[in-house]
């Protein structure tokens, strides 16, 4: 693998609203919008991406000890607060990527103005409700639980023990706050918003459905939904596969999107 | 003048019939424990049963009856605290009714508001109006986001003294409650309106939010080191609004029986611990999930270090409950000398005796009921 340089922290200023951002590699630019667990920083698939891309990971407002404004109160508010993110890096004809809630993030951006972006990334995506089974509960069960779903297959994740080990009081509260702003932005309705599957109509941007096929949090069937509401979609699914195609998957995913996006 | 002790009685109500064995099956004693284990045949002889013990503690010389509301609880068949504010109103004569509370973040507040003034004007004026978050079950019984909760309250709380307060018709425009006419016609008969008290356990922010508002705050029944501490940010917090908090604002809750003999008290005593393995039994974030608790009740707890800890999550005898004074069992000479340490120690002016539990006899809780009025509450209020 030729080497590049490594993501970086930094902080961006949006309309007086401070969002942590790592980044680096070089070439288009390329977003991504973490779940609702909050931003794990530089990640390996993020470091492959940059081979090719100029790779930005910034946290959603409210994440990752960031204060959000107080009018972001919903998914669609933090919609419109990215599209002034975006804005705010001055990124013209993006790749967004967005996996779980900020797959609905993502979704919404485009379902709002989708001129800017060049393609869409949708990883296990929340935001339309599946008809035949249920999106599972996240938050009133316990954490071990939690990992328990996200996973098919802890044997193939990389550095798994950094998904088990005890954390510091300063990562808990991180851990905790993250948890209460998922909470206010996905409980109800339960991680999905009604109007999406209609409104995604009007999206024209080349689109990308990755999912596991053994996503234990949101069933599969929501690939297909997706892929039905957005014009000439294509979806993807990774067998033998959880929640989190892009850790558990690592190679078979960067191929898939690399693969996608080259293909443009 | 110096505020004198008053001594509430409380029930909460149980259905008794419910074993550890209907219980071991299931994840947690609430959402998840069916109702089909409810029998109304037999709850309606506990009703009837519950309101003799209301009407004996009026008799006998109890200040006040206290009453409260859960849902999906097997240990409180009371899902409207108003409704047994009603019952309360009928049974009794002179007995203050402490209503502790209303769940307000999960009800209109509007009706919350007529309801009260309601019960206020039956009862002659004798209604004191507590207010509730509830637990974190409660939001979620009701269908509500628990990061709602707070703001919920909050606006709920405004609007309904707002309503108890301001001639209608006015115009609310809340977050939660927006309305473009309020005009309920049934007011308080006590002004500017009822006493108004604030319950809590832990939580140092339900204590700060009580000393602003100088309400009443009612710790219902953690251990004395923690509620020592919780009375000295309400003195702070007082100390701070530019007042002096004194034990009419203060009440303790206090699981408490007393029988002729201690021996007796201790047999029948022992069924307190009834809930223990089961009544917040299930994942902490069933309990407590993501967002009930704000970012700064969070920085408020982190801020304020507590030294020893409620009775949750920490397994404690019989015994060791009752060397804590957290359980007070006996005679009426042993229980009036542990409630007056209780006194010295905490200086209450409110006395709130919780004073029955799950199946224990109901001729034994009506004798503890006369030997509290006749003879504790009287050798208490002696000093």
């Amino acid at each position: 693998m030729t080497t590049v340089q490594s993501g970086s922290r930094t902080t961006v200023n949006v309309n007086g609203t401070t969002v942590e951002m790592y980044s680096g590699g070089s070439g288009p630019p390329l977003v991504f919008f973490h779940g609702a667990g909050g931003s794990n920083g530089w990640l390996p698939w993020h470091e492959d991406l940059a081979e090719e891309y100029t790779v930005f990971v910034p946290s959603q407002p409210g994440f990752n000890g960031t204060e959000a404004p107080a009018w972001v109160k919903t998914i669609g508010d933090v919609a419109h607060f990215n599209h002034m993110f975006i804005d705010a890096l001055g990124l013209q004809d993006i790749v967004l990527v967005g996996s779980s809630m900020g797959g609905w993030v993502s979704a919404e951006m485009a379902a709002m103005d989708d001129h800017n972006i060049d393609a869409l990334v949708l990883v296990d995506a929340a935001g339309i409700k599946p008809r035949e089974s249920d999106i599972a509960e996240i938050f009133m069960v316990s954490s071990e639980t939690r990992l328990k779903q996200r996973f098919y297959d802890p044997g193939q994740v990389e550095n798994y023990e950094n998904y088990t080990r005890e954390l510091s009081p300063e990562e808990q509260l991180v851990v905790h706050s993250n948890a209460i702003m998922a909470s206010q932005l996905c409980w109800k309705p339960y991680l999905h918003n009604p109007s999406l599957p209609y409104t995604l109509s009007r999206v024209e941007t080349p689109t990308f459905i990755v999912w596991g096929n053994q996503d234990a949090i949101i069933p599969v069937e929501c690939g297909h939904l997706f892929q039905q509401a957005i014009q000439g979609s294509q979806l993807r699914v990774i067998d033998n596969c959880g929640h989190s195609p892009a850790v558990e998957k690592r190679g078979e995913f960067v191929a898939a999107v690399t693969g996608f996006l080259n293909s443009l | 003048m110096a505020h004198e002790l008053e001594v509430f009685w409380f029930s909460e109500q149980p259905y008794g019939h419910v074993t550890e064995s209907d219980l071991e099956p299931y994840e947690s004693g609430r959402m998840h424990f069916p109702n089909t284990h409810f029998d109304p045949e037999k709850a309606h002889v506990l009703y009837g049963n519950y309101h003799d013990q209301y009407q004996l503690a009026d008799e006998v010389g109890f200040d006040g009856i206290m009453s409260n509301e859960h849902h999906s609880s097997y240990w409180c068949m009371k899902p409207s605290v108003n409704v047994d504010a009603a019952v309360i109103t009928q049974r009794t004569k002179k007995a203050k009714i402490a209503m502790l509370g209303n769940v307000i973040a999960v009800n209109d507040p509007v009706k919350m508001a007529e309801e009260i003034a309601m019960l206020d004007c039956i009862s002659g004026g004798r209604i004191i109006s507590g207010f509730v978050r509830g637990t974190a079950v409660e939001t979620l019984h009701a269908g509500y986001p628990p990061t709602e909760n707070r703001p919920r309250f909050e606006e709920a709380h405004d609007l309904i003294v707002k309503c108890w307060t301001q001639p209608g018709p006015f115009r609310w425009d809340g977050e939660y409650w927006p309305h473009r006419m309020v005009n309920p016609w049934v007011v308080p008969i006590q002004k500017p309106h009822p006493p108004v008290w604030f319950p809590g356990t832990g939580s140092p922010e339900s204590v700060i939010w009580a000393a602003r508002h100088r309400y009443p705050y009612m710790n219902l029944g953690s251990l004395l080191d923690l509620t020592k501490q919780l009375k000295g940010i309400y003195h702070e917090t007082a100390a701070e609004e530019g007042y002096e908090a004194g034990p009419e604002h203060f009440g303790y809750l206090i699981r408490c029986l007393v029988a002729d003999t201690d021996e007796k008290a201790q047999e029948i005593g022992r069924t307190f611990l009834w809930t223990e393995n089961h009544r917040n039994r299930g994942p902490m974030e069933f309990n407590d999930p993501p967002g009930y608790q704000s970012r700064e009740a969070l920085r408020i707890k982190m801020s304020r270090p507590l030294i020893g800890t409620g009775t949750m999550g920490r397994r404690m005898t019989y015994e060791d409950l009752q060397a804590a004074y957290n359980i007070i069992v006996g005679s009426p000479e042993t229980v009036t000398e542990k409630l007056r340490h209780i006194r010295k120690d905490l200086e209450p002016g409110y006395i709130l005796i919780y004073g029955n539990e799950g199946h224990m006899p109901h001729e034994d809780v009506m004798r503890s009921v006369e030997l509290l009025g006749t003879k504790v509450i009287p050798a208490l209020k002696e000093g």
